[in-house]
């Protein structure tokens, strides 16, 4: 159970010192112990949350059969959602202690709230539509869009809450990558199931989407420097990543140049949709290599002992 | 009537934890321990811990690797020998305190404990750790169903009969104690032996220490002593590179319940060396997400602009 492969070797094996001191080479922080549920539910979510709001301004403009899609498609992400988290649980049953409590220094707890709420929204205004109370159910639509944003952003914050290296040090920009991924997801959906004389908007959206997914990912990448962005270059992380890129190019690229075929567009927005979960993958796997690696934890945190202790020389001298 | 009164107040001053405890921890001083392992089994016997099974890890005579959600009590294992120094013990050159003392320093990494059993050979270091029991404490800020709680003496609980198997304080722990059991689902950890404590005994670990390396007792008593065994220490000369770890206040935990004297680095001992509250970043992080929600928003509006449908 606590077998560990990796040793590295001690100054008696190589009579030098090692670069980074560690127990043995094994973890200081313990990797998530969540199931790829998780990063599914991250997409599900993330894309639920964008589709109400990009459903709200299709609407707006007249554009029913788009709305439709998008609010289908925020439906079905919260009856997936809550299923996907219940499976993750260590007691399933007791899934309900999520609302025993309101807490605000927990954004586990917030957003569970943020999905309780938003499902009720979608829920009831789909219900509201279904008895033919149209006002009821478009005000409802606007209660889900109010709260869509926050729930295609919390579980950055969620993660970002946490001793994983590459996530915490990642705080500032992962929301953005969050909410590109969303915004291109709810785009990818709108682009593939609603009628083509109505897509234009969801097509911006999911061409921008992919566009702001690189270059929030790109951002993150620089912000996290050399040593914490290799989790994201290397390992499982790295491939996740790289082929995630690789995707959002090619939707974008085949979006752009079969805007007028139906079977490209369709073909761009699985490639666009395909990226978006790829991402969320990479984000789960990289923050467990980071975790793994003891020295994701050591070398910052001795850097930053560092850089107190020269400040604290240079105020008293 | 009066004494259906008299429970309820009872019951509501236990619920409310008026009635304040001192806040309770630990001081292992590492330069004590033996390596018995005494404080594992004590541990696991008490809280009735399922064994880990039968692993050899190769790592000194550590195979118990690392805490987690049923090992409260770990001891770690170091040891720094010099290059060939069990094959061959050689009579290093005569060094003054200082200078040792100033390799040690600069190099990092062992160079060998200098008047310790063999000068020669280099030294032993062990270490039983145990969960930190934080001042803040990320494994109970972020859990969402408050199963985690702070006690009346201080210290952090798992209440098993609320925690639903979330995880998330697995990954929050900025010391990687607190695990998922797959045994149960639940999370977890040290407790301080809380069902001890509320019969005002010693928890099992530091009853079960033979040498005092763990010492149980009131954080703020335990403070000084940990002063003084380190002022001492230092005066007598034998562990000039000794430090206390956690017991200051002013950190990224606000300070320990429970505290180490260590005599390297804490990484060598696997401990994080400088340690954070992840909930101390928290508004920041909000803030964040706040920019990227309006930002996808405008972008969804922006898209929708202008458009012939």
């Amino acid at each position: 159970m606590n077998v560990s492969n990796e040793t590295l070797p001690t100054a008696a094996d190589t009579g030098a010192v090692p670069k980074s001191a560690s127990y043995y080479g094994r973890p200081i922080v313990k990797p998530h112990v969540w199931k790829p549920y998780i990063a599914w539910y991250f997409w599900i979510g993330g894309a639920a949350g964008a589709a109400s709001v990009e459903c709200v301004c299709a609407r707006m403009r007249g554009a029913d059969a788009l709305a439709t899609v998008e609010k289908r498609a925020a439906l079905a992400g919260v009856l997936v959602a809550p299923v996907l988290l219940i499976a993750d649980l260590g007691v399933p049953s007791r899934f309900i202690n999520m609302l025993r409590v309101f807490k605000l220094t927990s954004p586990m707890n917030l957003g569970s709230w943020i999905l309780t709420a938003f499902g009720g929204a979608i829920g009831a205004s789909t219900f509201a539509e279904l008895l033919g109370w149209k006002r009821t159910s478009r005000a409802l639509e606007v209660v889900a869009a109010g709260l869509g944003p926050a729930l295609t952003v919390y579980t950055a914050v969620l993660v970002a809450d946490t001793a994983t290296p590459v996530w915490h040090e990642a705080g500032d920009t992962l929301p953005f990558v969050f909410a590109a991924s969303g915004v291109a997801s709810a785009g990818a959906v709108g682009v593939a199931f609603a009628p083509s004389q109505q897509n234009g908007s969801a097509r911006r959206l999911m061409i921008g989407g992919a566009i702001g997914l690189l270059a929030a990912g790109a951002a993150m990448e620089k912000r996290l420097g050399p040593l914490l962005g290799e989790p994201y270059r290397t390992g499982t992380g790295g491939s996740f990543r790289a082929t995630s890129g690789a995707l959002s190019a090619a939707g974008i690229v085949v979006g752009l140049l079969g805007h007028k075929n139906r079977t490209a567009s369709r073909l761009a927005a699985t490639c666009v949709a395909a990226a978006c979960v790829l991402e969320r993958f990479a984000v789960s796997a990289a923050g467990k290599q980071s975790a793994q690696d003891p020295k994701y934890t050591i070398e910052p945190q001795r850097a930053r002992l560092n850089a107190r202790r020269d400040l604290d020389l240079e105020s008293s001298g | 009537m009066s004494g259906l009164y008299d429970e309820t107040a009872a019951e509501r001053e236990m619920a409310t934890h008026t009635q304040q405890e001192s806040r309770k921890g630990f001081f292992t001083d590492t330069t004590l321990c033996i390596g018995c392992k005494a404080c594992e089994v004590a541990c696991k016997e008490w809280n009735q811990l399922p064994a880990d099974g039968y692993a050899f890890t190769g790592n000194s005579y550590d195979n118990t690797g690392e805490l987690n959600g049923s090992t409260w009590r770990h001891v770690a294992f170091v040891e720094q020998l010099r290059s060939g120094a069990l094959a061959a013990p050689a009579a290093p050159p005569p060094q003054s305190p200082a200078q040792s003392q100033s390799q040690s320093q600069s190099q990092g990494a062992p160079t060998g404990g200098h008047q310790v059993v063999h000068p020669d050979a280099g030294r032993w270091l062990m270490e039983s750790d145990v969960c930190k029991h934080c001042t803040h404490a990320a494994c109970l800020d972020v859990c969402p169903t408050g199963a985690l709680v702070r006690t009346e003496f201080g210290t952090v609980v798992v209440q098993q009969d609320v925690c639903n198997g979330c995880g998330y304080c697995v990954p929050a722990c900025p010391f990687g104690v607190i695990d998922k059991r797959d045994y149960d689902g639940h999370a977890g950890k040290c407790t301080l032996c809380y069902d001890r404590l509320q019969d005002g005994e010693t928890p099992a670990c530091a009853k079960a220490c033979p040498t005092e390396s763990i010492q149980y007792g009131d954080v703020e008593e335990l403070r000084t002593r940990a002063d003084a065994r380190l002022a001492k220490l230092q005066r007598e000369g034998q562990y000039t590179d000794a430090s206390l770890y956690l017991r200051d206040t002013g950190d990224g935990i606000g300070g320990a319940g429970a505290f180490f004297l260590l005599l390297d680095k804490p990484e060598v001992y696997g401990l994080p060396p400088d340690p954070f509250d992840t909930t101390r970043d928290l508004g920041r992080l909000w803030r964040h997400a706040g920019y990227a929600a309006l930002a996808l928003v405008g972008v969804t509006a922006l898209a929708a602009l202008g458009t012939r449908r």
